[in-house]
C-alpha cells in the first residue's frame, strides 16, 4: 500500500504505464468515461429493442432484427425480452451511470477540485478500474452463453433468480459480475473518502469544497457502507444456485427447514434505496455548482445545500421498505416506512428551493452545461414529485409494479443523472482534453434529448397510471390496455428520436477530441482550483499546492475591482 | 498536517473503511440468520442434529491464541524488538493456519454426520457463514504475510501498518466469536 504523500511522482514513460495500467487519476477517469459511454450505447440499444416490442408486438425489428433474432424471423422472442429489460437495467445502473458519474467525475474532479496531486492510493485506484473492467467482461460474456443472460429483472428477486426461475448460467454470471463490481466500488470508495479527508489543500475547510466534491464524497461513504449488503445478497444467491443451499427457497422446493424468498428483497432494498442516492448525489453536486457558475451568482445557501445532501444521505438508509409495501409487511412497519419516506421531502425541498434561489435574478449564461443543468432541475422536480405518490401506501398499492414506477425512476435516475452527466461532460471536457466541444452541436443535442426524453418518461407515467404493468412482453393481450397503444407508440417514437440525437453527441465528442478549438485555462470563467492550471493539467496537477482563501462560488461580487466578475479560490475574499 | 501524520491517517482511514465494509457484509448475514431463526417454529429445524461443539470450541481457542500472539507482535514492534516481533508473527500465522485446518475438519465432520450443504436452511447457514468467514481468513493471512515482508526497521509507517493488520485480524476473530456463539452454542 503506497501511502499518498501528495508528492510529485515521476511521469510514466511507456505506453502501457501511461494509458493502460496508469496510476494517474486523470487517466483512470478517462478510462471510466469511455467504459461508461460504451455501456451507455449498449444499454441504449437494448432500450430501443424493448420499446420496439412494446409499440409493435410481433413485428420484426427493422434493420437489425434479422441479424439478432434470426430464429424468430426478426421478432424479439419473449424470453429474450426478459433478458433485455434485465440487462438494460443492470447495465445502465452499474455499468453506465456508476462509471461515468462516480468513476469518471469522481476520479477527475476530487483531486483537482481540492488541490491534490492524485488520489490517496493510486494503485488501489487503478485496481478499481480493472476490477470494473473484469466485471463488465463477465456481464457481456453472459449474453453469449447457451440459455442466455440473466432474465430476472435488475432486482433479481427470487424465485425468478433461483434455479427454478432461471436454470441457465446467465443469472450466476450476473451475480459474479455484480460482486466483482462491488469490490471495485468499495476500492473506489476507500480512495475517495480518504482523499477528501486528508488531501484538501491548505485552507480548504469542508464548506469550502465545491458541492460536486460534497456529492461525490457522500456517495463514496454510502457506497462503502451499503454495497457490501448487496454483496452478501448475491453471495447467498450464488451459493443457492451453485452449491444447493436453500436461503431463498421456500415450501416444497426447500427440503428441510424453509428459506425465505422475501429476505432477498429486504437485502436488495437495504442496499437499493441508498444506491439510488449513490447515483443521484454526484449529479446533484455537479448541478448545484454549475447553476451558480452559469448564473454568475454565489450558490444560494450552499452550506444548507451541503447539509441537506448529508441529511438525505442519512435518511436514505431508513426508508427502503417503501419498495415492499405489497409484501404483506405489518401495517406498523408500512406506516413507519411511509412516514420516514415523507420526511426525506423536507431536506429535498430545502435543497430544491436552493437551486431555484441560485438561478433567481442571476445573469444566466445559457451555455450547454447550464442548459443541461436547468434540464436536471426540471426533470428532477417531476421525478421527485412522483415519488410522493409512490411513497404513500394507499396510492402505491395501485401504482406498484406499473409503468408509473418505471416513469418515476427514469425521471429521477435516468433523466436527471443522464442530463447531469452530460452537463459535467460538456463542462469539464475542455479541462480533460484541452479542447472545446462544439457549442452549436451541444445545443442541438440538448433539445434533441430534452424534448423526446419527456415524451418517453411522461408517457410512461401516463400508461402506468392507465394500468399498464411493467415487464410484460405483450401488454395488449389485455383488452383493457389496448387503448394505451397510441401512447406507447408515442413513447417508442420519442425513444428512437432521442437515440438518434445521441449520435450528434458521439459525433461532437469525436470531432472535438480531434479538432476542437483549443481551450484556455479557464473557458467558463469560474474560480474553483482546477481552472487555475493549464488545460489539460500536467501530470502532477499542481506545481505548487494552492492555498485556499475563499469558497468555490464567489461570483458577481460588486466589490471586485479586477475586471472579472468572479474570483479564484486562491484569492483573498474581496470585501467592501 | 505533516506529511508523515497524513499518511498515517490515510492508512488508518483505509483500514477502518475496509473493516466497516466487511462488517456490513457480515451484519447482513447475521440479520438474515436472525430472521430465519425467529420465524422457524423450532431450531434446529425438525430432524436436524446440532453440530457437536468440540471442533468449534477448539477453533475458538486456537484463533484466540493467534490473536494474542498478534497483540504481542505489535507490542514488540512498538518496543522496536523486531526479531521478537517476527517470532510472534510466525506464531500468529501458525495458529491462524491451525484454525483453518480445524474449519476443514469441521466441514468433514458435518458431512460425515449427514449434514450436507443442501440439507436445508440450518446446513445452508452453517456452511455458508463458515465458508465466507474462511474466505476472509485467507485475506487476513495474506495481510499477515505482507506484514512479515515489511517488518523491518526501514519501513515507513511501520507501526501504523502493523496496527492495521492487527486490527483486521482482531476483526476476523470477533466475527468468528459471534458466529461461534450464535451458530453453535445457542
Ligand atoms: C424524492 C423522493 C423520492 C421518493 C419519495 C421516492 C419513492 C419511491 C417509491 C415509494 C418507490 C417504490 C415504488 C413501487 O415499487 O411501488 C420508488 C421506486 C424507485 N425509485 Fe424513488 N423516490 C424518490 C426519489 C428517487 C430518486 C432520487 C431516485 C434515483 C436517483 C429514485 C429511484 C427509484 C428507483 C430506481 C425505483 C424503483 C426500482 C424498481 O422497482 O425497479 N427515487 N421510489
Ligand atoms: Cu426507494
Amino acid at each position: 500500500m503506497s501511502g499518498g504523500y501528495n508528492e510529485i511522482h515521476p511521469e510514466p514513460t511507456t505506453f502501457w504505464s501511461k494509458y493502460i495500467f496508469s496510476f494517474d487519476h486523470k487517466v483512470i477517469a478517462k478510462q471510466f468515461l469511455w467504459y461508461g459511454i460504451f455501456f451507455l450505447g449498449v444499454g441504449g440499444l437494448m432500450a430501443l429493442l424493448i420499446r420496439w416490442t412494446l409499440a409493435n408486438p410481433g413485428v420484426p425489428v427493422p434493420l437489425i432484427g434479422n441479424i439478432l433474432f434470426s430464429g424468430s424471423g426478426g421478432v424479439v422472442p419473449p424470453d429474450t425480452y426478459a433478458m433485455l429489460f434485465t440487462m438494460h437495467g443492470t447495465i445502465m445502473i452499474f455499468y453506465a451511470i456508476t462509471p461515468i458519474l462516480i468513476g469518471a467525475f469522481g476520479n477527475y474532479c476530487i483531486p483537482l477540485m481540492i488541490g491534490a496531486r492524485d488520489m490517496a492510493f493510486p494503485l488501489l485506484n487503478m485496481l478499481s478500474f480493472w476490477f470494473a473492467f473484469l466485471s463488465g467482461a463477465v456481464l457481456l460474456l453472459s449474453l453469449f452463453i447457451p440459455q442466455g443472460a440473466a432474465a430476472g429483472g435488475w432486482t433479481s428477486y427470487p424465485t425468478l433468480s433461483t434455479l427454478i426461475g432461471s436454470p441457465g448460467a446467465g443469472q450466476t454470471l450476473w451475480c459474479v459480475a455484480i460482486f466483482i463490481f462491488g469490490i471495485s466500488s468499495t476500492m473506489g470508495a476507500v480512495n475517495y473518502v480518504t482523499t477528501v479527508i486528508t488531501l484538501r489543500a491548505p485552507g480548504m475547510g469542508y464548506f469550502d469544497m465545491p458541492l460536486t466534491v460534497w456529492g461525490l464524497w457522500l456517495t463514496a461513504i454510502l457506497n462503502a457502507i451499503f454495497v457490501p449488503v448487496l454483496g452478501a445478497g448475491v453471495i447467498l444467491l450464488i451459493l443457492d444456485r451453485v452449491f444447493g443451499t436453500t436461503f431463498f427457497l421456500a415450501g416444497a422446493s426447500a427440503t428441510s427447514g424453509s428459506g425465505d424468498p422475501v429476505l432477498f428483497q429486504h437485502v436488495f432494498w437495504i442496499f437499493g434505496h441508498p444506491e439510488v442516492y449513490i447515483l443521484i448525489l454526484p449529479a446533484w453536486g455537479i448541478v448545484s455548482d454549475l447553476l451558480s457558475f452559469f448564473s454568475r451568482k454565489p450558490a444560494f445557501g450552499a452550506k444548507a445545500t451541503a447539509l441537506s445532501m448529508t441529511s438525505i444521505s442519512i435518511l436514505s438508509t431508513l426508508v427502503y421498505g417503501h419498495h415492499m409495501f405489497t409484501t404483506q409487511m405489518s401495517p406498523l412497519l408500512t406506516q413507519s416506512f411511509m412516514t420516514l419516506t415523507m420526511t426525506i421531502s423536507i431536506p429535498s425541498a430545502i435543497f430544491f428551493a436552493n437551486w431555484l434561489g441560485t438561478i433567481w435574478k442571476g445573469s444566466i449564461r445559457f451555455d450547454s452545461p447550464m442548459l443541461f443543468s436547468l434540464g436536471v432541475v426540471f426533470v428532477f422536480g417531476l421525478g421527485g414529485l412522483t415519488g410522493l405518490h409512490l411513497g404513500t401506501t394507499t396510492t402505491d398499492l395501485f401504482l406498484h409494479d406499473t409503468y408509473f414506477v418505471v416513469g418515476h425512476f427514469h425521471y429521477t435516475m435516468a433523466a436527471s443523472v443522464l442530463l447531469g452527466g452530460f452537463a459535467g461532460i460538456y463542462f469539464w471536457f475542455p479541462k480533460m482534453f484541452g479542447r472545446m466541444m462544439h457549442e452549436g452541436l451541444a445545443k442541438v443535442h440538448f433539445w434533441g434529448t430534452m424534448i423526446p426524453l419527456n415524451g418517453i418518461f411522461f408517457g410512461m407515467l401516463l400508461v402506468g397510471y392507465g394500468g399498464m404493468h411493467r415487464r410484460i412482453y405483450n401488454p395488449f393481450i389485455y383488452e383493457s390496455l389496448q387503448r394505451l397503444i397510441p401512447v406507447n407508440n408515442l413513447i417508442t417514437t420519442s425513444a428512437i428520436l432521442m437515440g438518434f440525437f445521441q449520435l450528434v453527441f458521439v459525433y461532437n465528442l469525436i470531432k472535438s477530441l480531434l479538432s476542437g478549438e483549443k481551450a484556455t485555462n479557464n473557458p467558463w470563467e469560474v474560480g474553483t482550483l482546477e481552472w487555475t492550471i493549464p488545460s489539460p493539467p500536467p501530470h502532477h496537477n499542481y506545481d505548487i499546492i494552492p492555498v485556499v482563501k475563499c469558497g468555490p462560488h464567489e461570483l458577481g461580487n460588486p466589490n471586485l475591482k479586477t475586471g472579472r466578475d468572479f474570483q479564484y479560490q486562491t484569492e483573498e475574499l474581496v470585501q467592501a | 498536517m505533516s506529511t508523515r501524520g497524513r499518511s498515517e491517517l490515510q492508512i488508518n482511514l483505509a483500514t477502518n473503511i475496509v473493516i466497516i465494509s466487511m462488517a456490513m457484509l457480515f451484519a447482513t448475514l447475521f440479520m438474515g440468520y436472525a430472521i430465519y431463526r425467529s420465524s422457524a417454529p423450532v431450531w434446529p429445524p425438525m430432524g436436524v442434529q446440532r453440530v457437536s461443539l468440540l471442533l468449534p470450541s477448539l477453533s475458538t481457542v486456537v484463533l484466540f491464541i493467534s490473536s494474542f500472539f498478534c497483540y504481542q507482535v505489535s507490542v514488540s514492534t512498538k518496543k522496536n524488538e523486531l526479531s521478537k516481533g517476527h517470532k510472534y508473527l510466525n506464531l500468529t500465522i501458525l495458529f491462524g493456519v491451525g484454525f483453518m485446518v480445524l474449519q476443514g475438519l469441521l466441514w468433514n465432520q458435518m458431512k460425515s454426520s449427514g449434514l450436507f450443504v443442501s440439507s436445508g436452511i440450518f446446513a445452508s447457514i452453517t456452511y455458508a457463514f463458515t465458508w465466507i468467514h474462511f474466505a476472509h481468513m485467507v485475506a487476513g493471512l495474506l495481510a499477515l504475510l505482507y506484514l512479515k515482508k515489511i517488518l523491518k526497521p526501514e519501513t515507513v509507517n511501520l507501526l501504523t501498518k502493523t496496527s492495521s493488520v492487527e486490527n483486521f485480524w482482531y476483526f476476523l476473530e470477533i466475527v468468528w466469536i459471534i458466529m461461534f456463539i450464535t451458530l453453535f452454542v445457542f
